[in-house]
């Protein structure tokens, strides 16, 4: 499979010169296998880029089915759905999945985004095909060749991490997510900071426990782990009810499931080009330090990993 | 009165190297009266790095206050608030003006940008300044501070976006983004409201080759911009909200081709500058 960046920056979109290296578009990957239909995980503003390529080929005769994998809702993770080319030409199909929600159509969330006074253009006004399809944490489904799971993550209103393999090859998108250990994210609105390392409630800490243990088990066996490391320690010490992470809570994941391959990925959109250079060489720093030879490299627009049968 | 642009896209940000010198934020003005009066137009991606920058002052000290007028509450406009970090500290305060459609229905959309399936901020009530909300009726005269605000419903597309006229000693600076004009150009209710600006911000989206193929959506072409200026007799015209897809190289060629718009149509004596971020004019 190719694995391709085409946004790697959270929150909100980043231009200018301070990241032109690293890129300031909002998070999508795109996860191609072998043979078979592209598969896109999150739908931030890279995702018209990918988009307009995309157009350029089968999808530019309405011949194409993407499938699009949305970690959560926030803007950062669906603001380029609007700008994907192939949902404006006819035979197209685009499948769009997400969680489930509790009482409220997953199409209805999508559709607000396009309707008045948002944009000028409503789902039903799309020329493609676009179906919605609701998980469950845990599920597990296939697409074409590929193998898909999800599990929850420790997010504001709740966010999935995907694992997909095919080709011979696992990859494992977890973004985004605070670490599992001093504030449990679910659909309350947290107003004040908690203190990182004071006590949790023994429920909240079981269900965080239970969350992290979940996502270690689905990482086993992966060859790459795509992680939220928006956060420097400090900013994590600030903001623990944000649901972000730093780069050695990634690290840590990485190194209890026994992944190889760490991507640092979300990056905080202040974070200029030369922090994000000295963020990956402290990283790499603290892996020679630990001796566990995990590879670590820092998402960048444009980078692209071949796994599995592929692989060079 | 003393402008700044922060932010000069359209529809969506548009960050990579070919858009460094122009930018990729979207819309979001900065107006300074005389006497400090702050006026934001526009609430695009631009309006994150105004709002870094005032935190320097007496919005860093929660005793800031501001006006922000709305042309219209597509995306690109309000995407910014969000990230606007005076609106997190306890005693400053904004008043919006604008309209969508119908009484109340501006603050609903606001509102429902900040609902927890898109935004974690959960609600406007969550921000720690003061936020208040105001329907802005066209055509009708407001007065903050030394500035007089005027505001016309211009067409864009399905909908409207309002133009805004801001005037301080007798000198108007007209703001008029996302306008599409009905094939025979600008109403005469238009052009009396732009009528001899001092500086006039217009929508330059697109060439008028690709305005042809997207006339739907509600967007000017430099022709159209510089067909309004001669015709309303403005004294600069300042180009703006740019296609994403327009690299630097483009917006230059697109400021070349307005200029010679501008002559063609008997507006030599107009200045033209293109709008980039940092770019600051003075009335």
């Amino acid at each position: 499979m190719r694995v391709r960046f085409w946004g790697v920056r959270g929150s909100i979109p980043m231009p200018g010169p301070t990241t032109n290296r690293y890129g300031g578009n909002t998070s999508c990957v795109e996860v191609r296998p072998a043979s078979g239909d592209p598969i896109i995980i999150d739908a931030g503003t890279g995702l018209r880029r990918l988009g307009k390529e995309l157009a350029a080929g089968v999808f530019g005769d309405g011949g194409g089915t993407a499938h699009v994998l949305i970690s959560h809702t926030h803007w950062d993770h669906i603001q380029g759905l609007p700008f994907f080319a192939p949902l404006y030409r006819a035979g197209n199909q685009v499948h769009v999945y997400a969680r489930q929600r509790e009482n409220q159509h997953l199409r209805t969330v999508f559709a607000t985004q396009t309707d008045a006074p948002y944009f000028p253009v409503p789902l039903d006004a799309l020329q493609a095909s676009l179906e919605f399809r609701g998980l469950v944490e845990g599920e597990a489904f296939t697409i074409g060749a590929a193998q898909v799971r999800c599990t929850r993550l420790n997010h504001p209103w709740v966010a999935m991490a995907y694992r997909v393999d095919v080709d011979g090859a696992g990859v494992v998108y977890a973004s985004d997510t605070a670490p599992f250990s001093d504030v449990l994210l679910e659909h309350d609105f947290i107003k004040t900071p908690p203190v990182v390392g004071a006590p949790l409630a023994p429920d909240g800490e079981r269900q965080l426990q239970r969350m992290r243990a979940s996502l270690v088990e689905m990482c086993r066996g992966a060859d790459l782990l795509i992680y939220d490391t928006q956060f420097t320690p400090e900013e994590y010490r600030q903001r623990p009810h944000w649901g972000h992470s730093t780069p050695d809570d990634a690290l840590a994941i990485a190194r209890d499931a026994g992944v190889p391959r760490l991507c640092l990925y979300h990056h905080a959109p202040a974070r200029t080009d030369d922090q994000l250079d000295a963020v990956l060489e402290a990283c790499r720093a603290g892996v020679r330090a630990a001796g566990t030879g995990i590879e670590v490299l820092a998402a960048y627009e444009g980078l692209e990993l071949v796994l599995g049968e592929d692989a060079p | 009165m003393k402008i700044r642009f922060w932010g000069v896209r359209g529809s969506i940000p548009s960050p990579g190297p070919d858009t460094n010198r122009y930018g990729g934020n979207t819309s979001c003005v900065s107006v300074r009266a005389a006497d400090g009066t702050l006026v934001i137009l526009d609430m695009g991606t631009g309006l994150m790095h105004l709002g870094n920058e005032l935190l320097a002052g007496e919005f860093g000290a929660g005793r800031g206050h501001a006006t922000i007028l709305l042309s219209h509450s597509h995306w690109d406009h309000i995407q910014g608030l969000g990230f606007f970090a005076p609106v997190f500290v306890g005693g400053n305060a904004f008043a919006l003006w604008g309209r969508a459609g119908a009484p109340g229905r501006l603050e609903v959309a606001l509102e429902g940008q900040m609902n927890p399936n898109y935004s974690p901020l959960y609600t406007l009530r969550n921000l720690g300044a003061t936020f208040t909300v105001h329907e802005l009726e066209v055509e009708r005269t407001v007065e903050v501070g030394p500035l007089r605000i005027r505001a016309h419903a211009n067409p864009h597309g399905n909908t409207t976006a309002l133009a805004f006229r801001i005037e301080e000693d007798g000198r108007a600076l007209v703001y008029a983004s996302d306008v599409g004009y009905p094939e025979g150009g600008p109403s005469a209710a238009c052009v009396a409201f732009y009528r001899g600006a001092h500086t006039l911000i217009h929508d330059t989206t697109y060439t008028p080759a690709d305005q042809v193929a997207r006339r739907a959506r509600g967007f000017s072409s430099y022709e159209d911009a510089a067909a309004a200026a001669v015709t309303a007799g403005v004294g600069r015209l300042a180009m703006f909200h740019y296609d994403q897809d327009y690299g630097d190289a483009d917006v230059d060629a697109l400021r070349d081709a307005c200029r010679a718009a501008l002559d063609a149509r008997g507006g030599a004596g107009i200045e033209l500058v293109a709008a980039a971020e940092g770019l600051e004019l003075e009335i």
